[in-house]
């Protein structure tokens, strides 16, 4: 097959978990692009019927299904109703996630609560739905399943225990899936970097991305392309993998800034 | 699908010779680059297969040309570039994937050898990236380095092959960084082990070999070469710095 038409994603199934908004609308959004349908599940109603609105108008089916990761009974109903609706369910992409009560807490102030709410968003939801979804994967022989970890499941910030510990762990539930599930069945992780999907407040906050070496911050489409391409055919042999969407961030960086551009360097050293 | 079509890139792939910079030519073809090919090493073998490669490119219907290149030898890496850039109208795309394995005990390696697998392996790249880069910081570029698992894990018998590879791991890193501003993105994609690629002894090594990868097979050149479809085209805009690893799986385990 031709190396783009392996790009087509038509009859296959995907559900796509925090589809309210942001980077799960755009993933959404690219997937139905390739000709999936959908299910887009998060907890709030009208965000999930504005996303299947959208997949509608591509002229695919969606279904908006209301859902908490972090209630397993909420979960297996959603997959429940996924395979009902649509018969089979191809493509899963654990997107839920984000900042929680405590977050940036020192250590001595995180509550037994909110290091369990922070972990069950960012971490237990993900392990529910893929829990829910691999026994409908295994009978079809075939599935995809992506987890979107963060550039803080792979370094940290100071007082950022909670989320970082969660998005590692995310790392390697991916990498214990892929081992275990091969080669049916891919488990592959995104890592995006700093997308404040179209928020002025984030952007202020991250001064425009000044501090990314490429210089800007990332745009929510371009991890829709992504999911798609690691959805699709042209990524069977990827297993177990991680690709960093950051504009070059963790490829380099100095402490404490984690993202500065160049710091100059003596000159007998240039 | 229109997200990573690659019409109106020119490509140069160094290292079309083998089997993973053929499927890679291929598929940059595929999806609508023009495509010059090179091989890593002089030899008649190598020509055959790049002239076979630029034959199938051009059956495409893509501007293509093959050259016998020493890949390791700078002026006429720095000429290939340019004739790319003549011959196709522009050099957007720069595959590095020139590669000369190499397996010997520490005691019994010959030091010349170990330096021209450095030569080939790593400073190639460099040289290749350099010669890209005076061009592509007017207009703006993708550049795919082909490492190897080998560049992550260490391999008995692979010091020269293993430390090159990391080597090529942080040359990606390094001038990712210094080019994020430019307009020229350098990843690179960390293949697997792959049908054809040669380092094997023969078939009972390679049979022993997939009762411990997680696909109990070797990779297809051509499941490695999808990624680079990704990272050649805008649809990977945002992405620089970074390894793309396709291997199956294996490096997950422990």
């Amino acid at each position: 097959m031709s190396v783009l038409a392996q790009l087509d994603l038509s009859g296959k199934v995907a559900v796509v978990t925090g589809a309210g908004r942001g980077l799960g609308r755009a993933i959404s959004l690219a997937l139905a692009d390739a000709g999936a349908d959908l299910v887009v599940t998060a907890r709030t109603e009208t965000q999930i019927q504005e996303t299947a609105a959208l997949v509608t108008e591509k002229g695919r089916n969606a279904r908006p299904i209301i859902c908490d990761v972090t209630d397993s009974n909420s979960v297996n109903g959603m997959i429940a109703d996924t395979k009902e609706t649509f018969g089979r369910l191809d493509i899963l992409i654990n997107n839920a996630g984000g900042a929680t009560p405590g977050m940036q807490n020192t250590l001595v102030d995180i509550e037994d609560k909110h290091w369990q709410v922070g972990v069950d968003t960012n971490l237990t939801g993900a392990m529910y739905c893929t829990r829910a979804a691999i026994p409908i994967m295994k009978e079809q022989r075939a599935g995809k399943i992506i987890n979107v970890t963060s550039g803080f499941g792979l370094r940290v910030a100071r007082d950022n225990f909670i989320y970082t510990s969660a998005k590692a762990g995310l790392i390697n539930f991916t990498r214990a899936l892929a081992l275990t599930y091969a080669p049916e069945i891919q488990a592959n992780l995104i890592a995006p970097g700093l997308f404040p999907h179209d928020n002025p407040a984030m952007i202020e906050w991250w001064r425009g991305g000044k501090f990314v070496p490429m210089g800007r911050l990332g745009r929510d489409e371009e991890i829709g392309q992504l999911a798609v391409v690691l959805a699709s055919g042209l990524t069977s042999y990827m297993n177990g993998q991680i690709v960093v969407l950051d504009g070059g961030g963790l490829a380099g960086g100095h402490a404490p800034t984690g993202f500065a551009p160049v710091i100059p360097l003596a000159e007998e050293h240039r | 699908m229109k997200i990573l079509s690659l019409e109106g890139k020119k490509a140069l792939v160094i290292g079309a010779s083998n089997v993973i910079g053929r499927a890679i030519a291929v598929a940059l073809g595929e999806a609508g680059a023009d495509v010059a090919v090179a091989t890593t090493t002089r030899s008649k073998h190598e020509e055959t297969i790049v002239n076979s490669c630029s034959n199938e490119l051009w059956a495409l219907d893509r501007k293509t040309f093959a050259l016998s290149i020493d890949a390791a030898d700078e002026g006429a890496v720095d000429d290939l570039a340019q004739r790319t850039i003549d011959e196709l109208g522009g050099l957007s795309v720069l595959v590095n994937a020139q590669d000369l394995p190499y397996a010997q005990a520490a005691g019994d390696v010959d030091i010349e050898d170990y330096r021209r697998v450095i030569d080939v392996n790593l400073v190639g790249p460099f040289v290749a990236c350099r010669a890209a880069s005076a061009h592509m910081l007017n207009t703006g570029g993708s550049i795919i380095n082909v490492a190897s698992v080998l560049g992550e894990r260490g391999m008995a018998h692979g010091a020269g092959y293993c430390s090159a590879q990391a080597g090529v791991l942080n040359l990606t890193r390094a001038l990712a960084l210094e080019w994020a501003r430019e307009g020229i993105r350098v990843n690179a994609i960390g293949a697997g082990w792959t049908e054809g690629m040669g380092i094997l002894a023969d078939e009972a090594s390679t049979q022993q070999l997939e009762r411990y990868l997680p696909y109990k097979r070797l990779a297809q050149p051509q499941e490695i070469a999808g990624i680079a479809v990704y990272l050649a085209s805008d649809a990977s805009a945002y992405l620089t710095g970074q390894v793309v690893w396709i291997d199956g799986g294996a490096l997950s385990h422990v």
